[in-house]
């Protein structure tokens, strides 16, 4: 306190006033702290909800501000293929989105698709990989999760040799997703990425168990990525007379798929019998869906669902074929109308025949996609480690992980993308620091809930220093910061463009949109340098230099305003140590 | 130039002619003319100044003491409620020692709600530190607008333009405006003697302990008592230039009378009329026109009033459970007088009522025919 008394006056008037020369910085208010600030940053419930565990509300942020490339690179960290994920990921993301509550979602795929397409076309989207480590995987299958395990490794310093049966990569990215959701360009570019030095591709070789033994000189350990190749049949009477689904999704996409015209019921309830249902209608067939429980209980994702319905493609629901018979010029199926029975102890509606006679279809052909299991040379259920996204079982002394649809409980993509990278971690904890360490490594990368985990926390990445098993919930949004913007839409091929072309059904974003759609991302849980917490303390505690903030202790006071404004809850307060 | 003016743009003509540089306010009845002609003029460039709308005449008067500390000149008007809600900031900007100039509409405070004349507002705020000068014309309205800057920047202190509702705020009268040239070299630009400065960073108005506190309490009041011989100098250098004088009190035939009215405001107008009748009726009647309330100008009282019989202080405010207060503080002023007066007072034309002539005569004859004064006030005009 400085007094300071002014009586020199023209006039002789006194005037005496309180007044201070010296600053605050003296008035260390911090000593009335009992609580304190930290920036704490968690884990995003779009993150929790991602197989993968992508950082998306730091993806969203860098794409907000348009700097693709550490959007890109920041994507590359979790997900070898954004470009791919981006069309045909079912974006549990969306789902977990904590701005539904405020307005929508926000078109995260959408976001993630234009960044994968603008690493396919930059300059700047190279990746460095760390040299070979000298150790060196045999990888069976090309599939997503055997690239997924390549590229992983890769990254590791693991040589890699993947083994395919058939004579290029993708396996189901190939065989499996019609180009209308996954254009050929764009999945060709994307496995480009792998096209690279330590990573060898071994085509039209099929790897029997038996040969693993012999093979165990050249390889660390194997991973078996084969996927479910084996349809499952419908074992009814004429079964003969079906078409394999899988199959034929293969052959449309080499194009040598048989001429098929006329009415043909598509049997099944999963996104394989949508999009062969889908495909069948741009090929100038009438598909008829036919399923034996309710729209309600089919597996393919909703949207898949609606997108078919929209282009006309007709669903017959509670019908289960039982018999398939060879007419003149066309099939007869006959089908069992079924009708709901007891609910499975998993809540799970069944379905049992009706005591109403049969149904009978004619048709010109029948397609079968009622699901596929694994080759039976892979079945086993004695492992020596058991996780979320992959098994291990030690084969004459080097360990096989069996990944992808071998084990995981959602046959998506994006899974067997996420169980290439587990199994890549666990066997690199593995040979670096022994069996024993698995589970806790793998723990301590989880994003949230789980089983998610991250290849950035792994790699001791900056993500490291979250909180990532804290998950951010609307209610600790503080949405005064966010005005209602409704979501941007995309546009769609209407139901007549559909008809006959293989192009791209939805359209992504342009650059404006992009960024646009990004801004909506309310970046839970992390900090995206908006300097909230620094207007708003009362005390100037909080600094900012060299491109970050820190709280100067000796004048935070710990009203806790900071973290009270926070829009996006990315501080924590502390009781005092 | 004379114009036919508004009381209410009387004011703000004077404020335009005395460039202040912030203007904050909030509308209230009946001072809302004032502040809207002055938007008007920030509006439209003829006034170089920064208008700031707010949510509250509290918020308006933090706003004059903001600018005022950063050291220009400022502006505010309220009246009655919103005066009242200002109360806590008048005492902050007198012991801040700012000199902000404030028009104050004479009106009543609610319940019931009425906006009509009654001086109990800025009675209320006697003890702020402000220094009070009532007015009774437009004329004098503007006259006193152009003073009170230069005598709240040569004292320190903030003052108060004080005009009666409607009688003067809404009447049109001739009101002669300077021009700028004339009011330029009367009020030349302000030189804060204290302000925030950028270049040498301060803070203003913080922890004053025991130590420390008191000092300042008295020189606000040393400042207060330096207040008359300033308003004299002001007055006299106001006259230089414009011809006009009204000092801090306005005697009328009181030389030899042996009864003085004493009031303030444009019932005093109204006064002179009915002495002009018991003049010609033989009465020794004379009035004496406060301007200044504070600081109450006692030696100026006392010489006016001391060789009266009697004194008759008309209120048109009441301090519930004593009386008028004007005539408690003629009664002070007087009472160190060898040989003081006999003190009557009257309470009258409250929220508005007319005070006729009659009201006058009434209080004469009372006052004649009363030996001694009664304790209390004692009230005219009250519906039978």
């Amino acid at each position: 306190m400085n007094q300071s008394i002014q009586t020199e006056s023209p006039n002789n008037v006194s005037l005496l006033i309180s007044q201070s020369r010296t600053n605050t910085l003296g008035n260390k208010t911090g000593t009335w702290r009992f609580v304190r600030p930290k920036y704490q940053e968690k884990t995003a419930p779009c993150s929790n909800a991602c197989p993968l565990g992508i950082d998306i509300a730091t993806v969203e942020m860098f794409a907000s501000r348009k700097d693709y490339q550490s959007a890109f690179h920041k994507l590359l960290m979790e997900n070898p293929f954004p470009a791919i994920c981006g069309r045909v990921c079912f974006h549990p993301c969306e789902s977990a989105c904590n701005r539904q509550f405020l307005d929508q979602s926000v078109g995260i795929h959408y976001i993630e698709r234009f960044l994968g397409d603008w690493g396919l076309t930059s300059k700047q989207s190279h990746i460095s990989y760390p040299k070979l480590n000298g150790a060196k995987l045999g990888i069976v299958g090309a599939g997503p999760a055997g690239l997924a395990t390549a590229y992983f490794a890769r990254c590791l310093g693991y040589q890699c040799d993947i083994f395919e049966k058939s004579d290029q990569p993708g396996g189901l990215l190939t065989m499996g997703i019609p180009s209308y959701r996954l254009p050929d360009q764009t999945l060709q570019n994307e496995l480009q990425r792998l096209n690279i030095d330590g990573i060898q591709f071994k085509y039209k070789q099929s790897i029997s168990v038996d040969q693993l033994d012999a093979m165990k000189q050249s390889y660390d350990a194997f991973f078996l990525c084969c996927g479910d190749a084996q349809s499952i049949s419908l074992n009814i009477s004429g079964d003969a007379y079906a078409i394999d689904g899988l199959n034929l999704l293969r052959q449309i996409r080499i194009h040598e798929a048989p001429s098929l015209e006329g009415t043909i019921a598509v049997i099944g309830g999963g996104n394989t019998a949508i999009d062969v249902a889908r495909s069948l209608l741009r090929m100038g067939a009438h598909p008829i869906i036919v399923y034996r429980r309710t729209r309600k209980e089919m597996p393919a994702h909703p949207h898949e669902i609606d997108a078919a319905l929209d282009e006309g493609i007709a669903l017959k629901e509670c019908l289960s074929p039982i018999e398939i018979q060879k007419e003149a010029d066309h099939l007869q199926m006959r089908l069992q109308v079924m009708k709901p029975g007891e609910k499975t102890k998993n809540g799970r509606q069944t379905y049992i025949p009706d005591d109403n006679p049969s149904e009978t279809m004619p048709i010109n052909h029948v397609v079968s996609a009622i699901g596929t299991e694994m080759e039976i040379m892979w079945q086993n259920d004695q492992w020596d480690l058991s996780m979320s996204h992959c098994r291990m079982k030690n084969i004459a002394d080097i360990p096989v992980f069996w990944c992808g649809d071998l084990t995981t409980s959602e046959k998506t993509v994006t899974h067997a993308l996420a169980s290439g990278k587990q199994a890549v971690i666990a066997f690199d904890v593995l040979k670096n620091k022994g069996f024993d360490e698995i589970h806790s490594v793998c723990h301590q990368c989880q994003i949230g809930e789980g089983p998610a985990i991250s290849f950035e926390i792994y790699r001791q990445g900056e993500r490291k220093q979250r909180d990532n098993s804290e998950i951010v919930n609307f209610d600790r949004i503080n949405t005064a910061y966010f005005p209602s913007i409704p979501a941007l839409q995309v546009n769609k091929l209407s139901q007549n463009d559909c008809l006959n072309t293989f192009d791209e059904v939805v359209s992504g974003f342009d650059e404006l949109q992009m960024s646009e759609e990004a801004s909506r991302c309310f970046n839970c849980g992390i900090c995206n340098d908006c300097d909230t917490c620094r207007i708003f303390c009362p005390e100037m505690a909080i600094q900012w230099d060299q491109n970050s903030r820190h709280i100067l202790m000796d004048y935070c006071k710990g009203c806790g305003i900071c973290i009270a404004e926070c829009p996006r809850d990315a501080m924590n307060l502390e009781v005092e140590p | 130039m004379k114009q036919v003016l508004e009381g209410s743009h009387a004011v703000s003509e004077a404020v335009r002619l005395a460039r202040a540089k912030v203007i904050s306010a909030y509308p209230i009845t009946p001072q809302t003319h004032i502040v809207e002609a002055l938007s008007e003029y920030c509006a439209d460039g003829s006034m170089d100044a920064r208008f700031i709308c707010v949510e509250s005449e509290h918020s308006a008067m933090a706003s004059c003491i903001g600018a005022s500390s950063a050291g220009v000149r400022t502006f505010t008007a309220s009246s009655s409620h919103g005066l009242a809600l200002m109360h806590e900031l008048l005492h902050w900007a007198s012991g801040a020692r700012l000199p902000i100039v404030m028009a104050e509409v004479n009106r009543a405070l609610g319940p019931g709600w009425n906006i009509w004349m009654d001086q109990s507002d800025s009675l209320s705020q006697r003890d702020t530190g402000w220094i009070q000068l009532y007015c009774e014309t437009g004329q004098e309205v503007l006259d006193t607008t152009l003073q009170a800057y230069r005598l709240a920047e040569t004292v320190n202190l903030p003052v108060m333009v004080v005009l009666d509702a409607f009688f003067l705020s809404h009447t049109y009268e001739p009101v002669d405006i300077p021009d700028q040239k004339s009011v330029d070299t009367f009020l030349p630009s302000f030189v804060p003697r204290i302000s925030l400065d950028q270049q040498e960073p301060n803070a203003i108005g913080q922890m004053a302990p025991p130590a420390y506190y008191m000092e300042m309490r008295h020189s606000i009041q040393m400042a207060m008592q330096a207040v008359l011989p300033h308003f004299i100098d002001v007055e006299r250098e106001f006259n230089n230039v414009f011809g006009r004088t009204y000092g801090p009190v306005t005697p009328y035939a009181c030389d030899d009378a042996e009864y003085i009215f004493v009031m303030a405001g444009t019932s005093a107008s109204t006064c002179r009329q009915a002495i002009k009748t018991l003049r010609d009726q033989g009465h020794k009647v004379g009035v004496l026109k406060l301007k200044m309330f504070r600081p109450f100008p006692y030696q100026y009282i006392r010489k006016n009033l001391e060789k009266a019989k009697k004194v008759i202080v008309l209120d048109r405010n009441c301090s519930f459970g004593a009386g008028g207060i004007f005539a408690q503080e003629i009664r002070s002023a007087m009472y160190a007088c060898k040989a003081h007066p006999q003190i009557f007072s009257y309470i009258s034309g409250l929220g508005g009522r007319d005070i006729t002539v009659d009201h006058f005569f009434e209080m004469l004859d009372r006052t004649e025919k009363s030996g001694y004064p009664e304790n209390e006030s004692v009230w005219i005009g009250l519906n039978p």
